[in-house]
């Protein structure tokens, strides 16, 4: 595939992120995407070290790292000193992990996209606090081992819905992404950019070392996330209107759990229960995009 | 211009004449009034300003780093829970080295809910790298507020200027309101030393090991340092413009006084009050208004405590498993200074409870009785109570 | 109002001044990704060995001129192969187990046309003069092919051709709606303009043949099989019964003998086919008759598929035992054949069936059972001294030290007789040469191998002369070693042929051409197996941004500084154009 005029580098090498990490990968589009015209706020999660110890950054855009729960409320005070300046080219993003999204940062990002605050808040989704060792978080997916659900306890809530609790909100655009598609991914950051308000990015980005797969694999399954509906792509315009980017072929679930080493304690008829929620998940996504099964 | 203003409409004449260019604020009583007047002069066009309406005081902080750290001047105010809900970003800002100017108005922490006049909050924040100037009148809250931005902007460290609830937010009083063309005279615009620019990319806050953390820290103490002179340096230049000045702190009658009361706030007004009717009757009483807590001001305390034969410091505070903190940090400022006098530590008027000047006639003569104090601290008034059943 | 006080401190505080770059990650490997190009398996199945993975790379970017060019470095002759060509990399294609194969054949002859109508004049790199002159005695494929790379490794080569235009069988076999005269002409023309001499109306003698041993430095011996072989039953050389081949050369004279009736055709190969296909269309009807089954025919499938679209009948399982003369008409007297068991080379193996022999009446029967050499001396064995000759998989030389080294090619020597084969023989025979001259007989073997295009036997001339293709692992790129998360499922062309009625009316050639845009939209579905294609993928997904490209994106590096081995360019690398090794441990 050929990603024109896409050739400027905003992340350097020589950053400490895992071999294989899906969440470099999906700076490196975003950056790609939105250019140097770009403030980053950027909570505690894994970009947080990956971004550079003092006195060295990877990232050739200013960044203001903030504390954990902060990323929507951090946005919203440069957003509205940028605006007291006359300064309305510069966008700001705050990139935060599934931790600083969908728990303590939850609040912080309700009350943001709530005032409709004009950033973009991407969240890069490894399903669990990576940054700290791999402990669930709710964004962690039905059926996964972490740290703190081990063995037995494996986790039996499902992942947190966070598109759909952000649609509720009736922010202008809200879509997910996914690092095995950049041209899609790039298409959405570039939409985004050009819309007034909130904005907000679910981005899958794959861990090759909280989820024990082979670093080589990162692109592999995240692409297999979409084809089988676990992670479907798609936008929502408004809080309501719907629009399923990729309908993928027929592939089971279990191709895609068989791979992870987090999720090999599952049974058959774990995954057989899987399937079914995501079936259901599915439809229900499908419903809303008013189209059928 | 002198109107009579509330203690809460001064602070916003105050953010209005600084220029403040990003207000975030969350309410709490008793600080709504400053709240409700600047999101006023946000609306009809009285300040040019963003008011961001978030949806916490931990996203007041955040919000305010945020602007502050793109080049503006930036206010909040709060109070009690909304101030302890900061406290992570407390030490955030300090350490981001971002001249951020808070009203804090004195309340008392839950539980109970109590929403009246007590210190503890603002002083459990001593910790935190925020300069705090404590303030006893309503002009004196407008005052400090504009020399408050003056000052931070000047060692790039954040101060809060705190007020009493209701005593001082809620009272009116007559209070000079100054002209635009002086402050700004006094208050130069805003210049970062820092900023998120593209044009210029840098990291802030990044991750610091041991390597350099120390360094960084140290640098902090050094402001702090430097604030007590810059203090002094800034208090004149006020005063040159505006003809008031306030000192780091204040001398009431002491330079002859055996007992000296040590007082903060409102409570300092009260405290004139006792000395004065003492002093008609032949006591030799003063007392020494601190204003500036943070840094505190070590030096002028002992200069001002050194003759005295007593010291009574009145805390509307108390650390648990200590003493009063104005008691700690005078004890401290004292401890090795030769044949310094005992330190009577007195804690009163929690949760808003009203300290009359009868209460410091009696703790006056009580103290008097004592050669030394029977404990560290003693808490006036305390009630009988029914026990629950 | 007092000077402002001077900060002692320089605000040290935590904000960044540089970049990660110092930072050498690249000590973190333990595996080392590298760009290594592999062997497509359509390469490796043409007997000429093209680069075909490449040649439709170049077409999907549009590069039609180099594209063409990278076919004329294997093969002299893409606009007849693109015609008449089996096409067994079609067979081999990747792109099978997916959809449909890739049209090869299709774009090869698009290549060709698109070069002629353009009239583009290819630069192909040629070696220094040997100074050597090598005789070439024939001028079908096989000698064409011999002196087209003859030519290119610095020798002069002179041909001999005793009809009196070249082409051999491609002119005087095939019939022209396979291969249209003109076509023909043009590529004959390229070759001559590349500096090769083709002399017509030259008949060498056996005598003229030892005068050539003495004034020439080789001889290259392409006469391939022009004699039609007996099927000696009983009235085979009756009126009305006729030599398939020379059929089919009377009509490439320019004779337009109508044939109405019905004629029998004997044989299956497909000298049997372009008979009955040609009688069609001079006004008659056509059976042929095969003693095996359809799928044991040696024709080339598609053209059976053809002849029965255009009417011809087949009938199989019968062989013919006697032709009698009745009146203008012909009798044939045919044994029903049945499969008892596999021959050696996997067809049936028959015997004649219980049922008694049946008749036909038919007007004139064409035999097409298959053909010899006209001279017997073309034989490589017909020196009776086998021993002096080395035998290659297409080719074999003779140097007995007597004069000049003959090297016999073509369909005298291949195992499979077609015109693919006898191009592959040309180029064995002109590559042993080289070989031959410059380190003797017993070397020709050795340096032959390393020029094989995956296992064999399949030369490349790229890699003979040092080319980027010498770069290549000879690892067949496997179905399985391709990630087809890339690819969409899409329909294969489907090139647009003439009517069946258009067909029977004239000679026309019955496929027609292609626009530039359909051939670069087939031309993408290929997976460019083992080849790098400029996809970038490599560099797109690279966690560490070590991926470095050339300013004109035609050359890529990995920046080993960084690359931390996480191996997601090998693995997304849809062609299996990169490969990851072990860490050398120092």
């Amino acid at each position: 595939m050929q990603l024109e005029a896409l050739d400027r580098e905003l992340m350097c090498s020589g950053h400490v992120g895992c071999p294989g990490c899906g969440a470099t990968i999906a700076m490196r589009f975003m950056l790609k995407a939105l250019g140097e015209k770009t403030v980053l706020v950027l909570p505690a999660c894994c970009w947080s070290v990956i971004a550079g110890p003092y006195p060295q950054s990877s990232l050739k855009i200013p960044v203001i790292h903030t504390a954990f729960e902060t990323g929507g409320a951090t946005a919203s005070g440069v957003r509205a000193a940028l605006d007291m300046k006359g300064d309305r080219e510069t966008t700001v993003v705050t990139w935060a992990g599934d931790g600083g999204t969908f728990d303590i940062g939850f609040q912080a990002l309700s009350g943001a996209v709530e005032r409709n605050e004009d950033f973009i808040y991407m969240c890069y989704d490894n399903e669990a606090y990576m940054n700290t060792g791999i402990q669930r978080s709710s964004s962690t997916p039905y059926g996964a081992w972490t740290t703190t659900t081990t063995g037995a306890d494996w986790k039996k809530l499902r992942k947190k819905n966070i598109v759909e609790a952000l649609v509720a909100h009736r922010i202008p655009y809200a879509a997910t992404a996914n690092i095995a598609f950049p041209e899609d991914l790039v298409r959405k950051v570039k939409k985004a950019k050009e819309v007034k308000g909130s904005r907000f990015l679910h981005i899958y980005a794959s861990c090759p070392t909280g989820w024990r797969i082979p670093s080589e694999m990162s692109i592999k399954i995240a692409r297999m996330a979409v084809q089988t509906n676990i992670f479907p792509l798609y936008e929502v315009e408004n809080g309501v209107n719907y629009t399923i980017n990729v309908k993928p072929r027929e592939y089971l679930v279990r191709e895609y759990f068989k791979l992870q080493g987090r999720f090999r304690h599952l049974s058959e008829a774990d995954l057989d229960q899987i399937q079914a929620m995501v079936n259901e998940d599915w439809e229900l996504l499908l419903r809303k995009a008013g189209e059928h099964a | 211009m002198k109107k009579v203003l509330e203690g809460s409409h001064a602070v916003a004449e105050a953010v209005r004449l600084a220029k403040v260019q990003v207000i975030s604020a969350y309410p709490i009583t008793p600080q709504t009034h400053i709240v409700e007047i600047l999101s006023d002069y946000v609306t009809t066009g009285k300040m040019d300003a963003k008011f961001l309406r978030v949806e916490s005081e931990h996203s007041c902080l955040a919000a305010l780093i945020g602007a502050q750290s793109t080049g503006v001047r930036s206010f909040t105010a709060t109070s009690s829970q909304g101030l302890a809900l900061m406290h992570e970003l407390l030490h955030w800002a300090s350490g981001a080295r971002l001249p951020i100017v808070m009203a804090e108005v004195n309340r008392a922490l839950a539980p109970g809910w109590n929403i009246w006049s007590d210190q503890t909050d603002s002083l459990a924040q001593r910790d935190t790298g925020w300069m705090q100037l404590y303030c006893e009148d309503a002009q004196e809250v407008l005052d400090t507020t504009i020399l408050a931005y003056r000052l931070a902007e000047r060692v790039n460290l954040p101060a809060m200027v705190v007020l009493d609830a209701f005593f001082l937010s809620h009272t009116y009083e007559p209070v000079d309101i100054p002209s635009p063309e002086d402050v700004d005279r006094f208050l130069p615009p805003y210049v970062p030393a820092f900023i998120l620019d593209t044009a210029h990319p840098c990291s802030l806050s990044p991750l610091v090991t041991p390597n350099a953390y120390l360094e960084m820290r140290y640098d902090i103490a050094t402001a702090m340092e430097d604030a007590l002179e810059a203090f002094v340096a800034v208090d004149g230049e006020f005063a040159d413009i505006f003809g008031r000045r306030y000192g780091a702190v204040e001398e009431i009658a002491g330079s002859d006084a055996d007992t000296i009361f040590v007082t903060s706030g409102t409570v300092t007004s009260t405290a004139r009050m006792a000395v004065e009717e003492l002093r008609a009757r032949g006591e030799k009483v003063g007392a020494l208004k601190i204003k500036l807590f943070r840094p505190f001001p070590v030096e002028a305390v002992r200069r001002a405590l050194a003759k005295a034969k007593k010291v009574i410091v009145v805390d509307r505070n108390f650390s648990f498993g200590a003493s009063g903190i104005f008691a700690q940090e005078v004890r401290a400022a004292l401890c090795n200074l030769p044949g310094h006098p005992p330190v009577f530590g007195y804690i009163a008027g929690l949760g808003g409870r009203d300290i009359t000047t009868k209460m410091l006639l009696d703790i006056y003569f009580e103290v008097k009785r004592s050669d030394m104090p029977v404990q560290d601290s003693i808490w006036v008034g305390l009630q009988e109570v029914n026990r629950a059943t | 109002m007092e000077a402002p006080i001077p900060l002692k401190n320089i605000l040290y505080m935590p904000r960044t001044s540089t970049t990660t770059e110092m930072n050498k990650t690249g000590s973190w490997r333990f595996l080392r990704p590298r760009y290594e190009e592999k062997t497509s398996p359509c390469s490796a199945a043409c007997p000429a060995g093209e680069d075909i993975a490449r040649i439709e790379m170049l077409i999907t970017q549009g590069a039609f001129k180099e594209a063409w060019e990278t076919i004329l470095l294997e093969n002299p002759l893409p606009g007849v192969c693109g015609r008449v060509c089996y096409h067994p990399c079609e067979g081999k294609c990747n792109r099978r187990e997916f959809d449909a194969a890739v049209a090869v054949h299709t774009m090869e002859r698009f290549l060709a046309d698109a070069a002629a109508r353009n009239e583009t004049k290819p630069a192909l790199p040629r070696q220094p003069a040997t100074g050597r002159k090598i005789a070439v005695i024939g001028s079908g494929p096989s000698g064409l092919s011999a002196a087209w790379f003859l030519n290119l490794l610095g020798y002069e080569a002179e041909v001999f051709e005793a009809m009196p235009a070249p082409g051999g069988m491609l002119r005087w076999g095939i019939p022209a709606y396979r291969l249209p005269e003109a076509v023909l002409n043009r590529e004959i023309n390229r070759i001559v303009d590349q500096g090769v001499s083709i002399k017509t109306g030259e008949t060498v003698s056996a005598g003229r043949f030892e005068e050539m041993r003495k004034s020439y430095d080789a001889i290259f011996l392409g006469c391939g099989y022009w004699r039609d072989r007996h099927l000696n039953i009983p009235g085979e050389d009756g009126p009305g019964v006729e030599d398939g081949l020379s059929f089919l050369r009377e009509i490439r004279s320019g004779v337009k003998r109508k044939v109405p009736g019905l004629a029998a055709v004997i044989g299956g190969g497909n000298t049997a086919i372009d008979v009955a296909r040609s009688v069609i269309r001079q006004g008659g009807q056509a059976v042929i008759i095969y003693r095996r089954r359809r799928d044991d025919m040696p024709a080339f499938a598609e053209e059976v598929q053809s002849a029965l679209e255009e009417g011809v009948e087949l009938r199989e399982l019968l062989a013919p035992v006697e032709i009698t003369a009745v009146g203008p008409d012909c009798l044939l007297t045919l044994q029903p054949m049945q499969i008892a068991g596999r021959d050696r080379d996997g067809r049936g193996k028959i015997a004649p069936a219980a049922a008694p022999p049946i008749q036909i009446t038919v007007q004139r029967v064409f035999t097409a059972t298959g053909a010899e050499a006209a001279a017997s001396w073309y034989n490589p064995t017909a020196g009776g001294a086998p021993e002096t000759g080395v035998i290659f998989s297409h080719c074999r030389l003779h140097a007995d030290g007597r004069g000049a080294p003959v090297v016999y090619g073509g369909d005298l020597t291949t195992a499979d007789k077609n015109v693919t084969q006898a191009i592959a023989s040309g180029k064995q025979a002109a590559l042993a040469l080289d070989i031959f001259f410059r380190h003797g007989a017993d070397a020709i073997e050795e340096r032959l191998a390393p020029c094989r295009v995956g296992n064999g036997p399949s030369l490349s001339l790229e890699i003979y002369i040092g080319g980027r293709r010498k770069e290549r692992n000879a690892h067949i790129v496997t179905y399985g070693e391709i990630n087809t998360d890339y690819f969409q499922y899409e329909a294969r062309i489907v090139q647009p042929r003439l009517l069946i009625e258009e067909r029977h009316a004239s000679f026309d050639e019955i496929e027609l051409k292609i626009s530039a845009h359909t051939a670069m939209r087939e031309a993408g579905r290929c997976f460019n197996c083992g080849i790098c294609n400029a996809c970038d993928n490599c560099y797109l997904f690279c966690p560490d941004v070590s991926i470095l490209r050339a300013r004109d994106m035609t050359d890529r590096r990995i920046n080993y500084d960084y690359c931390k081995g996480c191996g997601l360019c090998v693995v997304e690398c849809p062609r299996n154009a990169m490969t990851l090794d072990e860490e050398e441990t120092s």
